[in-house]
């Protein structure tokens, strides 16, 4: 049952950064709901077979599905871009580090 | 074939009229001209087959998964649209090489009006219905943008026009969609063929209702009528060409077609008469009161499209005749007052009815064949006008839809005719009688003229010589309704009940004119229906409520716009919960472990959530990420894992570039608004809770995975599996991923790059223990890179792992100031890298297809290499490559362009 309320843990904490004020919160807000979409993922692929599906080195019977986790791992990625884009985001707000903190 | 080769020339024409016309100027219209006749004549080599009753047609599979073909198909129907089609287009371009101008860009008008003959050209030998609605949207957005053309008054027109134009095209596509659904084809002549099964389906009705909605719009029928008048703005030729001749024509051009299906239906025939022969009367009515002889004509236009649709809508076999020989009339004698307005309005520099008088004895060959063509309007014998309207006469006499019906659209349309007398005699009156204004006018060179004189004199020999028309409107007429002959035209019926029917007609209109003050008075009092002003307050209205609703979003601040969807999926999964049943069944139990992170992540959220500072936030979200990190070796995906780590790492990097900008402290939140957040975070929190409780985690492996799990090996050689869907079974996907990608660096590479500040920090930063780390680190970074990246299809790692470990080298000699000192030479060539990355996983993939094998499939070679065995190489490897580009480009760019200001120059 951990799994559940580790993505309910991850997505409140998310909702609450991406609403309070400040981009960098909104940045990591995101990052939080990400982790749980991944969780999410991985988790709709069984969580009984934990071993890695890597042949010859695992039992097959025990080895997760793969699916998910190619869909995270591209995720994860996809989810640094958007982190970055987000980042540089900040950077284009504020010119040459003199400027406030831009009131999300 | 005959066909393809007129629409191709017609794209080729089309094609070629900008730079035909840069070099000849206006002059290009001759050639233009002589284009739209070659075509015409390419047409005619099928005349006698289709003139025999046959049908040429040709076709290609287009979308062969939805049973749509490129059918091109000419009957006499649509032959007799083509001839419009081609002989006014000829016309008008030969026409426009006079009027347009001398000097000055005339390309994109050229462009487009050829653009718009090829799409009608296009419209009216389609073959297929999604064709024929292609085609249809075609004319519908090149009028726009002639209409635009004018200039800032032509917007609202243009806008107009689109809007309810682009209405009725949605309504076709709505009949399309639902012929198909009936017919079970998209082909023409299949669903012509079907009148049984769709007069036997429920759905008839509604498509003959869509039909007329698209018809209506495109041909002016009231209420959809005020577009046309406004669409006057446009420059002379495409008010004749497009919004007289040929456009406005669709619509009636698509009855006709459809009325194989729907003609005698009581429903169709009543909508039609009425519809048709009201528009006909308003709109007569208001171009009586018309003082601008091109919005007068216009008025006429609608009208007379009226009285064509009405004529339709009786649906018999005299009926549809007369329309067809009406329509031909029709278009070319308002063709041609078109373009003698235009040549009238370039000379004397006015178009006001009440101020022209007396061009007779200035202008008498202007005068004369502007005369000419009034009279064919006004149904004068021995003009072709006359013809048409006494065989219109004759279909509506014969109406049988209701008792009575015939009659009462005899008087109507007898009513209607002689308005119509009355504002041609307006005109002709004005060009004609009353003293002189302009004595110094001349007339026009011959060249302006010839358009102009061919219509008005083709129209005045083609009423004795009528019969010439015979075998080309009996042909369309029985296209339209195979079973009932159609009647042949003659100059002279002897003193028939239509003669009586013109005699009256002529000696009402003459009273109407004889009486013009009176009437003017009468005519004022009564209130306009005209349409645009409350099309426009209606429209205004709409995006008024359209701002409105968006208003509360319109705000610096990301909250009230993100909180909405939140609270929405926290609805939906409260509506959820309540009805869900399928709570039961047996999870996997968690491990102690796996409790273990769940407590770590919660309490480091809870500092996060609650952090004041950037640099905590910062710390904490990485923490995060590091704990995520040992849940997904937890659950078996070694890859994930690895990736997120990396991942986790660069963000760290990337976020220190920035932020150390940043002020330290993170803005105060209001007490208030951190409750109401926090209240629907939990919410969430519980809702996606409970989501993943329900939905997920019970089952045994998918299908899918089970699939990739044994077949992995055998199809691909690889043993890391997830690297294998990656790269080898679901390439493309992965080619999506880094498309988004690649576009992200694009995004970083136009965010302004950190100002690279020369002089104030001439001294890079050295530290003592970073530098000499990173130059005994980096040989070996680099490898582990090539390493990770190599084993990828055996081990954990591949392309995306193997660039996340490069990147953090680049961004390491970043942070140390060693690759900022190249930074001049690295920042082009970043940012080709994600381009080259998608270039070669592209080439990966097409190197298959070149094979002959689908897009992406994994292509295997082998050589026996002595001493080190067996070595494989599969394309994969190579499409993996590309992905390892793109990462990199990626990382590259966003280190480079966020932490440019950490480096000095020079």
């Amino acid at each position: 049952m951990s799994a559940p309320l580790l993505v309910g843990v991850l997505v409140a904490g998310g909702v609450f950064l991406v609403l309070l004020p400040g981009m960098v919160r909104i940045v990591f807000g995101f990052v939080l709901l990400g982790h749980a979409v991944n969780v999410l993922l991985v988790t709709a692929g069984g969580t009984g077979r934990t071993r890695a599906p890597l042949i010859g080195e695992e039992d097959p019977a025990r080895m997760a599905d793969p699916l998910p986790q190619a869909f995270v791992l591209t995720a994860i990625v996809i989810t640094f871009g958007t982190t970055v884009y987000l980042l540089s985001m900040i950077r284009a707000r504020s010119p040459g580090g003199r400027s406030e903190e831009p009131s999300g | 074939m005959v066909l393809l080769i007129a629409l191709a020339l017609m794209g080729g024409l089309t094609l070629a009229a900008p730079p035909v016309s840069r070099r000849l100027g206006r002059d290009a219209g001759y050639v233009l001209a002589a284009g739209f006749a070659a075509v015409a004549l390419v047409l005619s080599t099928a005349s006698s087959t289709v003139l025999a009753g046959g049908v040429v047609s040709v076709s290609w599979s287009w979308i062969p998964s939805l049973g749509v073909s490129f059918t091109l198909r000419m009957d006499g129907l649509s032959a007799l649209f083509c001839v419009l089609i081609l002989g006014v287009g000829a016309l008008i371009m030969a026409y426009s090489a006079r009027y347009l101008p001398e000097g000055g860009p005339h390309g994109a008008v050229y462009c487009l009006i050829t653009a718009f003959g090829g799409s009608m050209l296009g419209l009216v030998l389609a073959g297929d219905l999604v064709l024929l609605y292609v085609f249809w949207e075609l004319t519908t957005v090149v009028s726009f943008l002639l209409i635009g053309m004018s200039g800032g008054k032509g917007t609202r027109p243009a806008a107009r026009a689109l809007l309810v134009t682009g209405a009725g095209g949605l309504a076709l596509l709505g009949a399309v969609v639902l012929l198909v659904a009936v017919v079970g084809s998209s082909d023409l002549t299949a669903v012509l063929g079907a009148r049984e099964e769709v007069a036997a389906s429920p759905l008839g009705p509604a498509i003959a209702a869509l039909v007329i909605m698209a018809a209506f719009t495109k041909s002016g029928q009231v209420p959809f009528h005020f577009w046309l008048p406004g669409a006057m703005v446009a420059i002379t030729p495409v008010s004749a060409y497009l919004h007289a001749a040929t456009m406005v024509k669709a619509g009636i051009y698509l009855l006709m077609r459809f009325s194989t299906l729907f003609a005698g239906e009581p429903g169709w025939t009543l909508v039609l008469m009425g519809s048709g022969l009201l528009t006909a009367l308003l709109a007569s009515v208001w171009a009586l009161l018309e003082r601008d002889l091109k919005a007068l004509l216009a008025y006429s236009t609608v009208s007379q499209l009226g009285l064509l649709t009405a004529s339709i809508g009786v649906g018999t076999s005299v009926a549809l005749a007369a329309a067809v020989l009406h329509t031909f009339a029709h278009a070319l004698f308002k063709a041609t007052l078109f373009m003698l307005v235009g040549v009238i309005d370039r000379e004397a520099g006015n178009r006001d009815i009440h101020q022209l008088s007396g061009l007779m004895r200035v202008m008498p060959v202007t005068a004369a064949l502007t005369g000419l063509a009034g009279l064919s309007l006004a149904g004068v014998i021995p003009m072709i006008g006359f013809v048409s309207k006494e065989s219109l006469f004759q279909g509506f006499t014969g109406a049988r839809v209701v008792p009575g019906a015939g009659a009462v659209a005899g008087v109507l349309a007898v009513v209607i005719s002689a308005l119509t007398f009355a504002y041609a005699m307006r005109i002709c009156y004005g060009v004609f009688a009353g003293p002189t204004l302009q004595p110094r006018l001349r007339e026009p060179s011959w060249s302006f003229l010839a358009p102009a004189a061919v219509a008005a004199v083709a129209g005045l020999v083609l009423g004795p010589a009528v019969t010439v028309l015979n075998p080309l409107v009996r042909q369309a007429s029985l296209d339209i309704e195979p079973w009932a002959e159609p009647p042949l035209f003659v100059f002279w019926h002897g003193f028939s009940i239509e003669l009586f029917m013109s005699a009256a007609t002529i000696g009402l209109g003459l009273v109407l004119f004889l009486t013009r003050d009176r009437v003017d008075r009468v005519l004022r009092r009564s209130s306009s229906l005209e349409g645009g002003e409350q099309f426009d307050r209606g429209y205004g209205a709409l995006l008024k409520a359209g701002s409105a609703v968006a208003a509360s979003t319109h705000r610096d601040s990301a909250a009230p716009f993100l909180a909405r969807p939140v609270a929405g999926v926290v609805l939906l999964g409260g509506v959820g919960v309540v009805t869900y049943a399928g709570w039961g069944g047996a999870r996997p139990p968690s491990g102690p472990a796996d409790w273990i992170v769940l407590a770590l992540v919660a309490m480091v959220v809870a500092g996060l959530v609650t952090a004041r500072s950037v640099l905590g936030t910062v710390v904490l979200g990485g923490t995060v990420g590091l704990l995520m990190t040992v849940w997904f070796l937890r659950a078996g995906a070694v890859d994930v894992a690895l990736t997120l780590l990396l991942a986790e790492i660069m963000t760290a990097i990337v976020a220190a570039f920035v932020l150390g900008r940043e002020p330290r402290s993170l803005p105060r939140t209001g007490r208030r608004g951190a409750l109401a957040a926090g209240g629907l975070a939990v919410l969430a929190g519980a809702t996606a809770a409970a989501g993943t409780a329900a939905l997920t985690g019970r089952r045994e492996i998918s299908e899918a995975g089970a699939f990739f799990l044994r077949a992995a090996e055998p199809e691909t050689g690889g043993h890391n599996v997830v690297n294998t869907v990656l790269v080898d079974f679901r390439g493309f996907d992965t080619l999506g991923e880094i498309s988004v990608l690649a576009v992200v660096a694009l995004g970083l590479s136009s965010v302004r790059a950190g100002r690279m500040r020369s002089g104030s920090r001439a001294e890079p930063y050295r530290s003592p223990v970073l530098t000499p780390a990173y130059r005994v680190l980096a040989p070996f970074i680099g490898v582990l890179s090539g390493y990770l990246f190599l084993r990828g299809h055996q081990e954990p790692g591949g392309g995306f792992i193997a660039a996340l470990v490069s990147g953090i080298l680049v961004a390491f000699g970043v942070l140390i100031g060693r690759v900022g000192a190249a930074a001049g030479t690295v920042r082009p060539g970043a940012a080709w890298l994600p381009g080259w990355g998608l270039a070669v996983a592209v080439a990966a993939g097409l190197a298959a297809a070149v094979a002959g094998r689908a897009f992406l499939t994994p292509l295997k070679a082998s050589w026996s290499v002595p001493l080190l065995g067996v070595l494989e190489f599969s394309s994969s490897l190579l499409f993996d490559f590309g992905v390892y580009l793109v990462v990199l480009g990626l990382m590259v760019t966003a280190v480079i362009r966020l932490g440019a200001e950490e480096e000095p120059v020079g």
